[in-house]
């Protein structure tokens, strides 16, 4: 017993730096991945996003095995897991367990499920990506056996959480299946138990006080679409006879006075005229009440396309209106007005934390089935929103069945396994030694409706190009204005105000 | 590194093919290959960087600049990952792991320091 705490007191002890030298190696490398962020430093990010800011050139003097044991460097090398004294790391289950969780949004598999209740649309919006029909047009509604198959399959999904989610068209023209779908869902659930969320994605013009009660009642959130000032929203988003920005500025006040605050939220798309206009659109959603913001480019699928005057511009020209959005937030926050960059936030999740986030066109595995999935108003089912966004201009490659094939040669058959040789960015090439792949994406239906190439071609993609600016923008503001501007993105990442001290 | 002229827009960029492996040229070089064609040759000695269709409103030496320095990042990240396949191929097997066959057994002997025996309770 004596000679057992003995031992035990020797293991608590603090070793001499000499002890943890061990073999002829002066250390051992570990999985990690670098990037130039700016004129002087590069970033060096481990296998589970870890990340160090450094001089350029530290990454080669890493690998050549030229960090001393003196440099302070080396204990953050070695803490970080960059480095190891020993062959294998006496920690690599805990680094294990780390990558399992980064990965572990693959454990509830299909959490996302939309259903395209409807194609009738009550506007004509240029940048539209799926083919809207007249109000009138019902035969384009999703049948009541349809609907019943597609939340039946929802309810097969592994996730004990899933997101039920009414797309159109404008779904509230089809709010009796809307109702329908949310009821049967709810039957069914007394068996299956899962935390159900239901969205009603909408353009909020079309709000009736039944459509509030049964919202209210079922604890429905509203996502609705804003493009920001009138002049923009209202050119975005024409409405034939009637003007929308008055009409979704109401429905949002309508919605948050029936349902509560938070239970609305807002969408941009960045069309071509957008480009000049950050600044205003930011103002205009903080003067509506929104203290969230998403600076979102136009998604190059469908009908989108047709229109290019008006959708389509270089992404240089997206990052530059990016960059000058973010600054104007950041100096927001800066003077203590609160308000998030949704898509900054979603890198800054993976950056500064432990967890990954379930954002369907940043994971990789990519989100297309993985956690999400498309009913499409003909029964139909796509393997993500885009995907059926290119079925509506003929292109079915992402079509992986209909409602009433069974469960398991949906999510599991022969499309999904082609599928998996492009979504992982650890395998594609350019992908694979890239420093941001940790906080990256494979969007094979992007590289196809923008290449005609499921693997994508990085030299020349619009997502690899957007996608690696962000980042080394992220990195470059947290190396040039460190603490300050950390302390704006923690406060997003954990989506409340910094408290400043009394 | 030797850099031939061919003409207004070829080039060619010898290199010592032991210094840059075939795999680190062509991880370099396609990053390169949406701007002009590539092609590349290599044996145990050296290795040739053809460069054609090289755009006028390009400047070859900015680009050599950039070529030069991403030769050495790719040849880092090459050593990076062959050093590193065997620990990143335990690692991913451990994180996917569905039981505790990949575990390792705790460095050293788990007690608490102030005597206190979790088994007692």
């Amino acid at each position: 017993m004596q000679m057992e705490n003995k031992i035990a007191k020797e293991f608590r002890k603090f070793k001499p730096f000499d002890f943890y030298q061990t073999g002829t190696e002066k250390y051992y490398l570990l999985p990690f991945r670098f990037h130039q962020i700016n004129s002087e430093k590069e970033v060096i990010v481990n296998e589970v996003g870890d990340f160090l800011i450094v001089p350029i050139g530290t990454a080669r003097r890493i690998a050549e095995k030229e960090i001393e044991y003196e440099e302070s460097l080396f204990i953050d090398l070695v803490t970080n897991f960059f480095i190891s004294e020993k062959p294998i790391p006496d920690l690599i289950d805990v680094l294990a367990t780390r990558y399992r969780t980064k990965k572990s949004f693959l454990d509830d598999f299909t959490a996302l499920h939309i259903f395209v209740v409807s194609l009738r649309c009550n506007h004509s919006c240029h940048y539209c990506q799926v083919s809207r029909v007249s109000e009138n047009r019902q035969d384009f509604d999703m049948s009541v056996e349809n609907l019943k198959h597609a939340i039946e399959h929802m309810f097969r999904s592994p996730s004990a959480a899933v997101t039920m989610e009414f797309q159109g068209g404008e779904p509230l023209l089809a709010f009796e299946k809307i109702k329908f779908g949310v009821e049967y869902a709810k039957l069914l659930n007394k068996k299956y138990q899962k935390e159900i969320t239901f969205v009603i994605c909408t353009n909020a013009t079309v709000f009736t006080q039944e459509i509030f009660d049964f919202c209210y009642y079922h604890e429905i959130r509203i996502s609705t679409s804003l493009d920001g000032p009138e002049f923009l929203h209202n050119a975005n988003r024409p409405k034939l006879g009637t003007k929308s920005y008055e009409m979704v500025i109401d429905g949002i006040n309508t919605a948050r006075a029936e349902l509560g605050h938070d239970m609305v939220s807002a969408l941009m798309t960045t069309t071509a005229l957008s480009l000049n206009y950050p600044i205003e659109i930011i103002e205009n959603y903080i003067e509506n009440g929104f203290d969230h913001i998403f600076l979102r480019p136009i998604s190059p699928y469908g009908f989108a396309l047709k229109n290019q005057k008006k959708n389509h511009y270089h992404t240089r020209k997206y990052l530059d209106f990016y960059k000058k959005g973010l600054d104007y937030i950041i100096q927001l926050n800066k003077e203590g007005h609160f308000i998030v960059e949704d898509y900054t936030t979603i890198i800054l999740k993976k950056i500064l934390t432990p967890f990954p986030v379930s954002y369907v066109d940043l994971q990789s595995p990519a989100g297309i089935i993985n956690n999400v999935v498309v009913y499409n108003y003909d029964g139909h089912v796509y393997a993500s929103d885009e995907s059926r966004m290119l079925a509506e201009s003929g292109d079915f490659t992402f079509r992986i069945g209909h409602v009433k094939d069974d469960y398991k040669s949906l999510f599991y058959g022969e499309k999904a396994r082609y599928f998996a040789n492009f979504w992982s960015n650890e395998s594609l090439a350019g992908c694979s030694d890239c420093g941001f792949q940790t906080y990256c994406g494979a969007d094979p239906v992007f590289h196809h409706a923008s290449q005609s190439d499921l693997e994508g071609y990085r030299p020349t993609s619009d997502f690899c190009l957007k996608n690696m600016e962000i980042i080394r923008h992220i990195f470059d503001l947290i190396d040039k204005e460190g603490k300050q501007v950390l302390s704006i993105f923690n406060s997003w990442v954990n989506n409340r105000p910094i408290i400043k001290a009394l | 590194m030797i850099i031939d002229k061919i003409n207004s827009s070829t080039f060619q960029i010898r290199v010592n093919s032991r210094i840059y492996n075939i795999e680190t040229l062509h991880k370099c070089f396609y990053w390169y290959s949406g701007k002009f064609s590539i092609d590349i040759a290599s044996d145990n000695e050296l290795a040739v960087i053809t460069i054609s269709d090289f755009p006028e409103e390009l400047e070859f030496d900015d680009i050599l600049t950039t070529i030069k320095k991403d030769l050495i990042d790719f040849k880092t990240r090459d050593i990076v990952a062959k050093e590193t396949a065997n620990i990143r191929t335990l690692l991913i097997a451990k994180a996917f792991a569905n039981n505790d066959e990949f575990d390792e057994v705790p460095f050293g002997d788990i007690n608490d320091p102030i005597g206190f025996d979790a088994k007692e309770f």
